[in-house]
């Protein structure tokens, strides 16, 4: 159980982000969470959405420098030590983290070598994973039930 | 030649590497020993010394300082005596400072693009205009063109030398001219059409435009007439004329030659080895100097391209510094010229950079580059000195196929890139990744150096 990410390449100058994000808006693609990291040069903005394969086509005619890989996206109850509880299990097994971050709501996604290791190790522990479907449906939210 | 439908029996005889069967101009010259071909030029250069201290006073005047006559002129060699001539002198003398015959007697004036201070004008009697078509005889035929071809000018004419100067000696060679002149693509894809147009003259990138565009119209190339393409006129990498050659089933070549000695027609490639070009030796004494010092380089060796033209009356040049950096090979070649040949210049001594003390020449990038998988031919190279040290950053367009999410990897790329730039720069670099099409695209001279270093 994993979710797609979806990494862009990008010049770390002003309206390269913004770009990528009016193409998104476009095609109506929903990002549901994002992290933007550089190296003073260039960075890397992955984006969690809730259809990769479109995104990924968007950023491709855009003729941008993108890929898709899979992270795990796990659900967290909000309260406090629920985030040090799920990087210690993954210490304990020895799991590397390459990369961490979160959702919308209390998701995050993780970044690791080995997703099936790490699944097994955060599933053994009551965590609750989710994949692309669950983000699909987080749409129905109390505004658009107004509707 | 892969990959193509070669049409016509010249080019096809070169096609199988049969190059005795392609007419060679003037065999008695071109095929000639080196010593044969050693005491012609010597016996001109003579001439043409005494005509340019004779009649010019500039020459006249700088020889006189240097401390030589035309009488010290007895070997080939002797030439390292006179003074060089640069672009600043035939500016200096604008319009008619150089010229070294009555004006009446000069049949064709052309003049080279002045983009900084004044144009450099030139001028041709009638001697010269033979001598002129004579070298464009050569070199067409060279690239496999022959009396019964129709030849397409998509060249500007005016005072650029390329048009007119291919266009008299094709047409002395017997060529049908079309005189197409630049521009409207469409008309010019039409009258290849209607009028059977077997030679397109033009640029490298002019040519593939029109390429493209007959592709939209959907013309089928390899059923088309034209099957040469004569370049000129900027640059052409080895990648554009195969890319050329293959879509439009064409056996393209280009030419050397520059205003200030006379046009095109200096060198010309054959089709047996395509990286060189034969130069026209009994019209052109050729010497290969360091650019710093201006001495000789040993023979095969890179250097700076000096050219004094022989039995050029209007203008006689003696030296002239040319800024372009090839290296000249005399062996004789697998088409059956004799003539020394010289390689296709793809960089010039003024755009050299002296990084920390190491000279860098943007065309050392480009070779790099293109070796490279996962980067564009696409590049910019910025030189600073903000640190005190002089700083070069190599700014290199990524393809989307080479990027992983990773930053380890993006930087072991990087750094991979680096390495090897250095390997043939010896001098480090840094290199920065840009996105797919971040580096600007230009249709003309393309600017690859921003030099940001203050003195």
């Amino acid at each position: 159980m994993s979710v797609s990410q979806i990494s862009v390449f990008v010049e770390s100058r002003p309206g390269h982000m913004a770009r990528v994000l009016e193409a998104f808006q476009r095609a109506s693609v929903n990002v549901r969470g994002y992290s933007a990291s550089d190296t003073g040069d260039y960075g890397i903005v992955r984006f969690i959405v809730d259809d990769p394969d479109k995104a990924l086509e968007v950023l491709k005619d855009m003729g941008a420098a993108a890929v898709k890989t899979e992270v795990l996206c796990a659900l967290l109850p909000d309260t406090p030590g629920e985030l040090a509880r799920i990087m210690a299990i993954m210490a304990r097994c020895g799991i590397n983290v390459e990369y961490s971050y979160s959702l919308i709501s209390t998701f995050i996604a993780i970044s690791v070598k080995d997703l099936d290791a790490a699944q097994r190790a955060l599933e053994g522990e009551s965590i609750e994973l989710i994949d692309q479907n669950d983000l699909v449906d987080f749409d129905r939210t109390p505004t658009k039930e107004k509707e | 030649m892969a990959d193509m439908t070669v049409k016509g029996a010249a080019l096809e005889a070169a096609a199988h590497g049969r190059f005795d069967e392609l007419p060679i101009h003037n065999p008695s010259i071109e095929c000639a020993s080196r010593e044969r071909i050693e005491a012609i030029q010597l016996a001109r250069l003579i001439d043409q010394v005494e005509w340019a201290y004779d009649r010019v006073a500039w020459y006249r005047e700088r020889m006189d300082a240097a401390g030589v006559s035309p009488s010290d002129i007895k070997t080939l060699a002797d030439i390292r005596k006179l003074p060089f001539t640069d672009k600043q002198a035939l500016r200096e003398t604008f319009p008619y400072g150089m010229f070294a015959v009555p004006l009446d007697e000069v049949v064709e004036l052309h003049a080279s693009s002045g983009t900084t201070g004044k144009p450099i004008v030139v001028g041709y009697d009638k001697g010269d205009m033979d001598l002129w078509a004579d070298c464009i005889m050569r070199l067409v035929q060279m690239a496999g063109v022959v009396p019964s071809d129709r030849v397409q000018m998509a060249f500007g004419y005016g005072m650029f030398t390329g048009g007119f100067g291919l266009h008299y000696g094709l047409q002395r060679l017997g060529c049908m001219m079309i005189p197409a002149g630049s521009g409207n693509t469409e008309r010019q894809i039409q009258m290849i059409q209607d009028y059977g147009s077997t030679v397109l003259v033009s640029t490298p990138s002019y040519a593939l435009h029109v390429c493209e565009v007959g592709e939209k119209m959907g013309i089928d190339w390899a059923k088309s007439t034209l099957r040469v393409g004569l370049f000129g006129g900027e640059p052409c990498t080895p990648a554009l004329k195969a890319e050329i050659e293959r879509r439009m089933h064409i056996v393209c070549t280009d030419n050397y030659g520059l205003t200030e000695v006379m046009g095109p027609g200096v060198s010309g490639e054959c089709l047996a080895e395509r990286d060189m070009q034969h130069i026209a030796e009994d019209h052109f004494v050729w010497e290969v100097v360091d650019p710093e010092t201006g001495e000789p380089v040993a023979e095969g060796e890179m250097g700076e391209l000096v050219l004094t033209p022989l039995g050029k009356h209007a203008i006689p040049v003696l030296r002239y510094r040319t800024h372009d950096l090839t290296r000249v090979v005399t062996e004789r070649c697998a088409c059956g010229r004799t003539t020394a040949r010289m390689q296709k210049v793809r960089s010039r001594s003024d755009d050299m950079l002296i990084i920390r003390g190491t000279n860098v020449f943007p065309s050392q990038v480009e070779d790099v580059l293109s070796g490279i998988d996962g980067v564009t031919p696409h590049y910019r190279i910025v030189v600073d000195n903000e640190t005190g040290l002089d700083r070069m950053t190599v700014h290199v367009e990524l393809k989307p196929e080479a990027f992983s999410d990773s930053f380890e990897q993006m930087d072991a790329f990087r750094r991979a890139i680096e390495e090897k730039l250095k390997g043939v720069l010896l001098v480090s670099s840094k290199v920065k990744l840009v996105e797919p099409g971040g580096i600007e695209r230009s249709t003309g001279k393309t600017k690859h150096v921003q030099d940001l270093r203050k003195m």
